[in-house]
């Protein structure tokens, strides 16, 4: 009866055990049919960063699949009544170096694949085209609870009268490399575009530079991602990415809209 | 033994699978009710003692608009004669223009996408229930029932059924609740419990007050400037842009904040017709209803209207309008620059005076600093030149139309065009960007705040 | 086993008896109630103290997480039970600002009152003398008032759901200028100055724990107990007070600063010009000229190192007990000591991880990965260790085994997931979405929290006397590991779903429309989570009174708190205390027993 209680507390154990990596790796495979899996990509660098995310990935299930089968068969096979001794061992210098060595090599790797992605999105701007940090296309305010975005007037001028202000809707173009600024008017926001891979906090104080290039046509969440006070879920966003014909043409009508009377 | 053993294992795995059945449970929403606006009772003591009454008007309230969970107009026969049911005031007033129809259905589509393509697929039980739609999510079940056999038809009507949605007054109350209720309140007071943390503070619907209108005077709001003011916000305060929510749903919430509206109105006057003696005057239910809803149905007629184009700007009308601007009332300017500034930066000399200083709710309130572009309600010409215009309801800043001013020694009543030259001096000081803090040695007025 | 060196008397340190010294002196001194176990001086009863008040945060804690939970499974509906508790003006439904507060609270009261006290508090005050047979701390008196410092934070933390809007709302990291102008969050008010006393005090007495946890291990081993013979909790208990010792002072000084900074306008984290929900500009008075990053530097300077008191001590505790219950030595005690060690170094030079998205140059965001992608090696040294000393040992499945067990297999999940969020392209997505709290959750709950578990079991013997039900232990186990990761692991993908953390009510938007179901099924994990929690309170309380009556070593292991009565007495040990040899000498060949104490020469 004791033998027995014991093999069923193996069992239940080992099972336990086992349903992690089993389980674990498996709702990795399914979520995407959950709709548990990263949002489609419409920005340049965002297969860059899934690419990383992947790599890592991979690294990460092949180490957690071996650490958790390995720990699984030895809580199983080593717990079995056994009247003998255990391997009586200190450790193994020789062992310690290999697993200490190897990771380090392929955490170094991981760490210089990552860099060029990173500075890809957070520091190379672009120099030349239509909109750079000096000639952005627009500014973002953040501020308690909403976005608003502000385009330049006919002459480029980011104040006066004739600046176009929008709430909520943040209209961008397409296959173009735009840039904006990024400012808060009160505490900390972020302004975080999943589908663009793209997330960068708005500083009070701070006119911080973001860049993204939309490479699809659509409407996009835009979402705060810093905590900014109780309203905080509220504070939604949408970006519009158009063809540039039709970006021309909605800001030429923005720009029309401002002298309606209506 | 072992059967005992078996049944003890067989609890542990159901309790351990609860998680798994629960996920089909689902709490209602929590009730919501309607109480008496309570500062108004208090004014009157006898009213505030007697309970009876108090009953009475919670009575006659409930009659009129229907409760917190089930909102509804009490429609007037004549009405109804003459085509006019405020139960569907703003479905009607949306489906009557093509414009606004034409974007409602658009709109529609886009937030419906998912089941419109199920629908047209032929996948009938693959639409997802709607989020914030429960009335559509009934309509469509029924549908679904009475079309079982005919997919074409229920092809067809099922698109159609997405497609023009207009939620109930049901379904808006519930969305309210869901969005609004924590600052404006169940009864739309102002005083939800996030309200007292809030520089301004929500808006209190039952005056019957709104600062933010397209219109004459003091005049009830269009559904057209509730709309806008959930479309865009109001910058600078709490009251955030809800276009994340689907055209439908955001006219849906102009009319139940139309119905809270109504609703707290009649409210003041009844309790204000109440006798000690006599109790509530039902007598004057009726009328009072009548006249609150008159009102809000006259609004359009209110608009400030301005036909043509925005005339042009000209560095005389902006010296005129700085004239106008800058001159104090008793030399008979528009007396901008007593609250305003000199340089329009909200600095004026009134600033510190309690009584300039304070709105209609009793909240210390500050004027515009006009060099920021800032502006609340809209930042078009038109809509300054309405501003100007009318004024801004329950606070200091004036109605203009019409004021008494001197200009070359000669008294005559101020023009539009007076007012256009107003705006384009207005507009002409907008070079600052929006106050934004910044890092090193800034200097103290470079704050923003105002009205 | 030759290489025991004789051992040696260190000096007599700082007034208090040698180590090993037999006090039968005070056996003849009864003390008062109120000395003995109120205001005692003897570390055993400050860290039942510290285990009792510690669990009951972690009820309150686990009542917050319950809260969030339902608001997040069923948004603004009546929260039933706990609802007409905390929202009393809304009739039981969350609101906005009461939200922010719940997870502002939960976390504070998880990490300051909760696993750190448990961890250093408890089992710091506990082990550190037991194990290394000394009598008492080095300061006993430092320690009582330790312990007593604690409470003034206890009281702050609770005032601050009185005041006025409520408890503080700005996160536990609370950032500024969210947390500094009072009209930002409703939180913001008193409630915030409440919090940052509160962490004062807890501070305060978190640093006079590790003075004397760092002096006592220092200066008072027993004869022979060098310091690679220590157990490796009690390097872990001394790494992390170390740790406190270095960043403890910095989030003390960052606490005044911003406290300052409310009350009196300093400035220090508020840029010129700001200006939050209208507030009178006066009210802000001269601030000015002050930088929000400030904060999050220094804040993160702390509690980043932070992290790693909250899982080092664990990791020593774990060690130990899987030796104990696998019958077998460590495997690799020195490269565990290294790693631990390699962990806490490069602990202070990766806060800025915190910080990749928070406008701070993107150059130094690559210095910051760099480093802490790093610390993932020592991690992976101390897992594979642990994997070591299981191969060919002789397990026996005890509750604290299992517990100690699940720590590592719950460890390799949280260490991870780590990576992604060191990486700083990837962290670009996954900052501060669900993935993050699914990172932390597996070490500090599914890790530390676990480890507190297999300690609790473990040394409660010795604490009490008595041993708890195996039975029950191993209920509360099967349960507990279930739900746990019913509640954590799905938030993984929810991360990857893109879902933000802190967001009262997600639902609204296109992206996260259709994560609700997965909420409620979380959400349900966790009452269930918390229900099963019964089984662990009825064996703790209960084993107390009807536990089995045990010996000095019901495990059979050979560290020094063996040696000592269960539980020991005032002064500890009542005999002269000598060690030959390392703690983990299970499984000797040729040995009578399958265990040699440290206190027996080791058969040659």
């Amino acid at each position: 009866m004791a033998a027995l209680k014991h093999f069923l507390l193996r069992v239940v154990v080992t099972l336990l055990l086992l349903a992690v990596p089993v389980l674990g790796v498996w709702t990795f495979t399914e979520a995407d049919r959950w709709g548990l899996w990263f949002p489609p990509i419409v920005s340049s660098y965002g297969a860059s960063i899934d690419k990383l995310f992947y790599l890592i990935l991979w690294m990460v299930t092949v180490t957690f699949i071996g650490t958790e089968a390995l720990l699984v068969w030895f809580v199983f096979r080593y717990s079995k009544k056994d009247p003998t001794r255990a391997i009586f061992t200190h450790g193994n210098h020789k062992l310690e170096m290999i697993w200490t060595a190897i990771p380090a090599v392929l955490l170094v790797i991981v760490a210089i694949s990552q860099m060029e992605a990173w500075t890809t999105v957070k520091m190379n701007f672009p120099t030349e085209g239509p909109y750079t940090p000096e000639k952005p296309l627009m500014e973002v305010y953040a501020s308690q609870f909403d976005w608003r975005v502000r385009y330049p007037d006919a002459q480029g001028n980011f104040t006066g009268a004739d600046v176009i202000e929008v709430p909520y809707d943040i209209t961008v173009p397409e296959d173009t490399k735009v840039v904006l600024r990024l400012k808060s008017r009160d505490v900390l926001h972020s302004f975080f575009v999943p589908t663009f891979r793209l997330k960068q906090d708005a500083v009070p104080g701070m006119d911080i530079p973001v860049w993204f290039e939309a490479t699809e046509p659509g409407s996009y969440d835009l979402i705060c991602a810093e905590l900014c006070g109780w309203g905080h879920y509220k504070m939604a966003g949408k970006i519009h990415v158009l063809p540039k014909d039709e970006f021309d043409a909605w800001l030429a009508a923005k720009r029309a809209a401002l002298y309606a009377t209506d | 033994m072992i059967q005992c053993r078996n049944r003890r294992a067989a609890a542990l795995a159901a309790a351990l699978s609860f998680p798994v059945l629960a996920c089909e449970f689902n709490p209602g929403a929590a009730e919501l009710s309607y109480s008496l606006n309570r500062p108004v009772i208090e004014q009157n003591q006898d009213l505030a003692r007697d309970a009876g009454a108090q009953a009475q008007l919670a009575g006659a309230l409930e009659m009129l608009f229907g409760t917190a969970a089930s909102p509804r107009f009490l429609a007037e026969p004549e009405w109804i004669e003459g085509g006019f049911d405020p139960n569907y005031w703003g479905e009607d007033l949306v489906k009557n223009d093509d414009a606004l129809r034409a974007s409602l259905e658009a709109s529609n589509r886009a937030t419906f996408a998912a089941q419109i393509a199920a629908i047209e697929a032929g996948t009938f039980d693959a639409v997802a229930r709607p989020r914030h739609a429960d009335d559509l999510w009934g309509w469509w079940e029924e549908l679904k029932a009475e079309k079982s056999g005919d997919a074409a038809g229920l092809k067809s009507e099922g698109i159609a059924l997405f497609a023009e949605y207009y939620p109930s007054l049901r379904a808006s109350a519930a969305l309210y609740r869901n969005q609004c209720y924590h600052c404006h309140g169940a009864e739309g007071g102002g005083d939800g419990s996030t309200s007292a943390f809030l520089e301004p503070r929500p808006r209190d619907y039952r005056p019957g007050k709104f600062k933010f209108t397209a219109l004459k005077g003091k005049a009830r709001p269009r559904h057209e400037d509730l709309f806008r003011i959930l479309a865009e916000g109001i910058y600078t305060t709490a009251m955030p842009s809800f276009r994340r929510f689907s055209d439908a749903q955001l006219h849906g919430l102009v009319d139940y904040v139309r119905l809270l509206a109504i609703r707290g109105e009649t409210e003041i006057l009844l309790a204000s017709f109440y006798e000690p003696d006599e109790g509530l005057n039902f007598a004057n239910v009726q009328e009072n209803y009548l006249d609150v809803v008159s009102k809000w149905r006259a609004a359009p007629e209110q608009l400030i209207a301005f036909e043509g184009p925005v005339p042009e700007s000209t560095p005389e009308r902006i010296a005129h309008g700085r004239a106008l601007f800058t001159t104090p009332g008793d030399k008979g300017g528009a007396n901008c620059v007593s609250c305003h500034g000199e340089g329009g930066r909200g600095d004026g000399p009134s600033v510190n005076d309690p009584k300039q200083s304070t709105d209609d709710w009793g909240r210390p309130i500050a004027p515009r600093d006009l060099t920021r572009g800032v502006y609340r309600f809209g930042r078009r010409p038109i809509d300054l030149f309405r501003r100007i215009y009318a004024g801004i309801n329950g606070t200091p800043m004036p109605e203009h139309i019409g004021m008494t001013i001197t200009e070359n020694g000669q008294q005559r009543t101020m023009t539009e065009d007076d007012i256009w030259d107003l705006v384009f001096f207005v507009r002409s000081l907008a070079t600052h960007a929006p106050a934004v803090a910044q890092h090193g040695g800034g200097h103290g007025g470079d704050l923003g705040g105002g009205h | 086993m030759s290489h025991a060196h004789a051992p040696t008397h260190p000096a007599r340190p700082l007034g208090i008896d040698p180590p090993g010294t037999v006090h039968t002196t005070h056996e003849h001194h009864e003390l008062g109630f109120l000395r003995k176990y109120i205001f005692s001086v003897d570390h055993k009863v400050i860290g039942l103290q510290f285990l009792f008040t510690g669990l009951v945060m972690l009820l309150l804690g686990g009542l917050m997480a319950m809260a969030i939970r339902w608001q997040l499974a069923y948004p603004w509906t009546e929260m039933p039970v706990l609802g007409r508790l905390l929202f009393p003006a809304t009739g039981g439904v969350t609101t906005p600002e009461g939200y922010t507060m719940l997870f502002t609270m939960h976390g504070t009261l998880m990490i300051f009152f909760v696993i750190i006290p448990l961890l250093t508090g408890t089992f710091g005050n506990y082990l550190i003398p037991l194990m290394i047979g000394a009598p008492d701390m080095a300061f006993p008196r430092l320690n009582m008032l330790g312990y007593w410092f604690w409470w003034p934070g206890i009281a702050c933390i609770l005032l601050s759901f009185g005041a006025e809007g409520g408890g503080p709302a700005a996160g536990w990291t609370s950032y500024p200028p969210l947390s500094t102008i009072e009209a930002a969050a409703p939180g913001s008010n008193w409630g915030q100055n409440w919090w940052l006393l509160s962490l004062t005090f807890v501070g305060v007495s978190s640093m006079m724990g590790a003075v004397n946890y760092v002096t006592t291990i220092v200066k008072m081993r027993a004869p022979g107990m060098t310091f690679f013979r220590m157990p490796l909790s009690i390097w872990g208990l001394m790494i992390a007070a170390l740790l406190q010792l270095f960043a403890l002072p910095v989030l003390t000084a960052a606490s005044f600063m911003q406290l300052f900074d409310r009350v009196f306008d300093a400035g220090f984290f508020t840029p010129t010009g700001t200006v939050i929900n209208n507030a009178n500009p006066e009210t802000l008075g001269n601030a000015a000229g002050g930088h929000p990053l400030l904060w999050q530097h220094l804040f993160w300077f702390y509690s980043h190192p932070a992290v790693y008191i909250l899982v080092l001590p664990a990791m020593g505790f774990v060690s130990d007990i899987l030796a104990v219950h696998a019958r077998k030595p460590i495997f690799g005690y020195k490269p565990m000591v290294y790693s631990i060690s390699g962990i806490a170094g490069l602990g202070f030079i990766v806060w800025g991880h915190h910080m990749f998205m928070s406008g701070m140059n993107p150059a130094v965001g690559l210095v910051f990965m760099t480093a802490t992608i790093m610390i993932a090696l020592p991690s992976a040294v101390k897992v594979f260790n642990w994997l070591g000393t299981l191969w060919g040992a002789r397990i026996h499945l005890t509750s604290a085994m299992l517990f100690a067990i699940s720590f590592v297999s719950m460890f390799i999940i949280g260490g991870l997931s780590g990576i992604w969020m060191a990486s700083t392209p990837v962290d670009i997505y996954i900052h501060d979405t669900y993935i993050v709290v699914a990172h932390f959750h597996y070490v500090v709950f599914a890790g530390s929290m676990m480890a507190i578990f297999a300690a609790i079991y473990h040394w409660f013997p010795k604490m009490f006397g008595r041993a708890m039900s195996e039975k029950l232990g191993v209920i509360h186990f099967v349960g507990t590991f279930i739900t746990l990761n019913g509640v954590f692991y799905m938030m993984h993908q929810l991360g990857l779903a893109g879902l933000m953390r802190r967001t009262a009510d997600p639902y609204d938007y296109a992206t996260y429309a259709h994560l609700q179901p997965i909420n409620q099924f979380i959400s349900w994990c966790a009452f269930a989570l918390l229900a099963w929690q019964v089984f662990f309170v009825v064996n703790f309380f209960g084993s107390m009174i009807w536990g089995r009556r045990v010996g000095r070593n019901p495990w059979n292991a050979c560290s020094l708190e063996w040696e000592a009565p269960s539980p020991p007495g005032h002064g500890n040990f009542d005999k002269q205390l000598a060690v030959y040899h390392g703690p983990y000498e299970y499984g000797v060949p040729d040995a009578p027993k399958d265990f040699v104490p440290q206190t027996q020469r080791a058969h040659a």
